[in-house]
């Protein structure tokens, strides 16, 4: 029903692809030559220790740090350079929940995930409604609709951004360490939620996670990204083994497989000496 | 019954702010000297218009009083009061800070700056002289704003703090190039300060239909950016990322915001606190949706403007206070009183 009703209001279905991407603070390169593609339907997550550049990347893809070499094109429109209402129609950025605009009510911030479509008295029509309705519901909030965002839990608020997000109608999703401050239970359910909806919508998402397990269970494939590089890219299994882990974070680490999934979970050493 | 009442509050706050300033506008025309009821107002006005068949049982001076003295005085102090309420929460939500309003960041002293040094060139003894001070009051406006923001910008980003005291600083020093201004000109040094603690030193039409345009425009302009202040109170970051023109929308916010201040001070003087606390109650009200606080902050900026006109005129009848005194002297407390009691909610 969803996905049908999605398909109806025309939202396209788009391959990410990061090309050659390279960003610089200053005289300080922080992320060099970067390529990698998200498919429709595919979470890639991008993990690496901090400051390594992921989120960089982030901002980087959604126009807000400038680059200094390279693309980030979806379905082949070269993003880079794109007007800031072009852009947020076709990649929307879920950022990790901040006190910010805490008197809105969740559907007004909701609708503010419709501004490239608003007209210029910013007033709302059917369709800007239709999609705000779908978001809200698509993230179990339409209960909460009417609440002041600053009176919602952590994990709420997270979910409020993620709608804001889903009310772009965008092919594309960048997600921004979006489990961070959450405790377990948050950071599953908006974990599964978000693999849900890119599989239900044929979302392209891209999203920087810190814990490995997490990445493990939910992306389907792995970027690791050490000082502003790219060191490996691949699947789960793949990119999550112990020599990868221990260099790019400095840590020894073992990694052995889920029992019943076969995903790579990882063990700092001292835990697995004992 | 009580509950009806919070309810039409809440749910009808155009009909509400309306009212509220209709009846506060009959008032300040009624009051004065003379009293003149409110029945015999509508009289005089109907009888301006041709084709009524009005006999006249007034005075023949109730007519002059109302038509040439206090409708243009109210007019014009209910424009001022309009003005500095939506400018106030538009420069609020631009900076979000609920203490940004055209005083803190030098924008009203830059204007005042501005207005004096047209006075000094040739007011008020011509008609371009009037239609001189709100140019020259908005150019002081705009290049304060700019120089502002300008000295306050840290590797591209604009913290509140050097903001607010890059504010000070050149609001500081626009009040003393004013002061140094009226001194050393033939400018008339009583009229002038008079003007700069907020009262209208001129009556009459002249100084409305001068303003009229002006306000107009950016009264206007500051409604229809309602949305963009929405999404700016995210973050700029976000908002760009939301699909906000947010350079765009940042300089239109300045510039109409800093014209609307600019003619407000032009003829009615620098008046304090209506640019702060105005939006805050209405925030506290109806929400902080700007597609509405910027134009329910127009009806009640009029409103309490005119209720602190009344104020001025009345505590020391038959002579007149500034209402700049008035607004700053009842506008404190209140404000301090708004804020303990909204304490614990979130207004912001």
């Amino acid at each position: 029903m969803d996905s049908a009703a999605g398909q109806a209001r025309g939202v396209l279905v788009a391959m990410l692809k990061i090309d050659s991407l390279s960003v610089a603070y200053g005289d300080r390169v922080v992320l060099e030559e970067v390529s990698f593609e998200v498919l429709p339907g595919e979470i890639l997550a991008l993990i690496g220790p901090n400051g390594a550049g992921k989120s960089t990347l982030i901002r980087a893809a959604s126009g807000v740090v400038p680059t200094i070499s390279g693309r980030v094109s979806v379905n082949g429109d070269d993003l880079t350079g794109m007007s800031h209402s072009r852009r947020a129609k076709i990649l929307a950025v879920v950022p990790q929940a901040r006190q910010m605009g805490g008197a809105y009510s969740v559907k007004q911030a909701v609708m503010m995930g419709r501004t490239p479509y608003l007209n210029w008295l910013g007033q709302e029509g059917e369709a800007d409604k239709a999609a705000v309705h779908l978001a809200l519901e698509q993230t179990g909030l339409d209960t909460f609709a009417d609440r002041q965002i600053a009176k919602l839990s952590g994990g709420e608020q997270q979910r409020v951004l993620l709608a804001r997000a889903l009310a772009q109608e965008t092919p594309v999703m960048l997600l921004d360490e979006p489990t961070n401050h959450l405790d377990l239970q948050h950071q599953t359910n908006l974990l599964s939620l978000v693999k849900k909806l890119a599989k239900e919508k044929q979302l392209a998402v891209l999203m920087a996670l810190h814990d490995l397990n997490l990445v493990s269970f939910y992306a389907d494939k792995v970027a690791l990204i050490v000082n502003g590089k790219l060191k490996c890219l691949g699947t789960p299994a793949e990119v999550i083994r112990a020599e990868h882990i221990s260099a790019a974070f400095r840590t020894p680490v073992d990694v052995v497989s889920h029992p019943v999934t076969g995903a790579p979970i990882i063990f700092p050493q001292g835990v697995s000496d004992r | 019954m009580i509950l009806d009442l919070s309810k039409l509050i809440r749910h009808r706050p155009y009909l509400l702010n309306t009212l509220l300033l209709l009846t506060a506008f009959i008032f300040s025309v009624a009051l004065g000297a003379v009293f003149i009821p409110p029945e015999t107002i509508f009289r005089i006005l109907a009888s301006q218009l041709s084709g009524l068949n009005i006999t006249q049982d007034w005075p023949e001076s109730f007519s002059a009083i109302i038509l040439a003295v206090r409708l243009p005085h109210t007019v014009l102090v209910v424009m001022t009061g309009a003005a500095l309420g939506s400018s106030g929460a538009a420069y609020q939500g631009l900076f979000r800070n609920p203490l940004a309003d055209p005083y803190l960041i030098g924008v009203a002293s830059g204007a005042g700056l501005g207005a004096v040094f047209s006075m000094a060139l040739n007011w008020p003894t011509s008609l371009l002289g009037f239609y001189l001070v709100p140019v020259g009051a908005f150019v002081g406006a705009i290049l304060t704003v700019v120089l502002v923001y300008n000295l306050a910008r840290v590797d591209g980003l604009v913290p509140l703090t050097t903001l607010i005291l890059a504010g000070v600083a050149i609001g500081a020093f626009a009040s003393a190039l004013t002061s140094f201004l009226m001194l050393r000109t033939e400018l008339q040094l009583h009229r002038a300060i008079s003007f700069l603690l907020g009262g209208s030193p001129i009556a009459g039409w002249n100084p409305v239909i001068a303003v009229l345009p002006y306000m107009l425009v950016g009264m206007g302009l500051l409604t229809v950016s309602g949305h963009m202040l929405n999404v700016l109170q995210f973050g700029e970051e976000e908002a760009k990322q939301m699909g906000l023109n947010v350079d765009r929308a940042k300089v239109f916010i300045i510039v109409v915001a800093s014209l609307t201040t600019a003619v407000a001070v032009a003829f009615s003087g620098v008046i304090g606190f209506v640019g702060l606390i105005v939006p805050h109650v209405i925030r506290i009200i109806w929400g902080p949706d700007y597609r509405r606080l910027i134009p329910l902050s127009i009806l009640g900026g009029g409103s309490v403007l005119l209720l602190a006109d009344m104020l001025a005129r009345i505590l020391m009848a038959p002579s007149t206070l500034p209402v700049g005194i008035v607004t700053a002297m009842a506008g404190a407390p209140f404000f301090l009183w708004i804020l303990r009691r909204a304490k614990r909610e979130v207004f912001w």
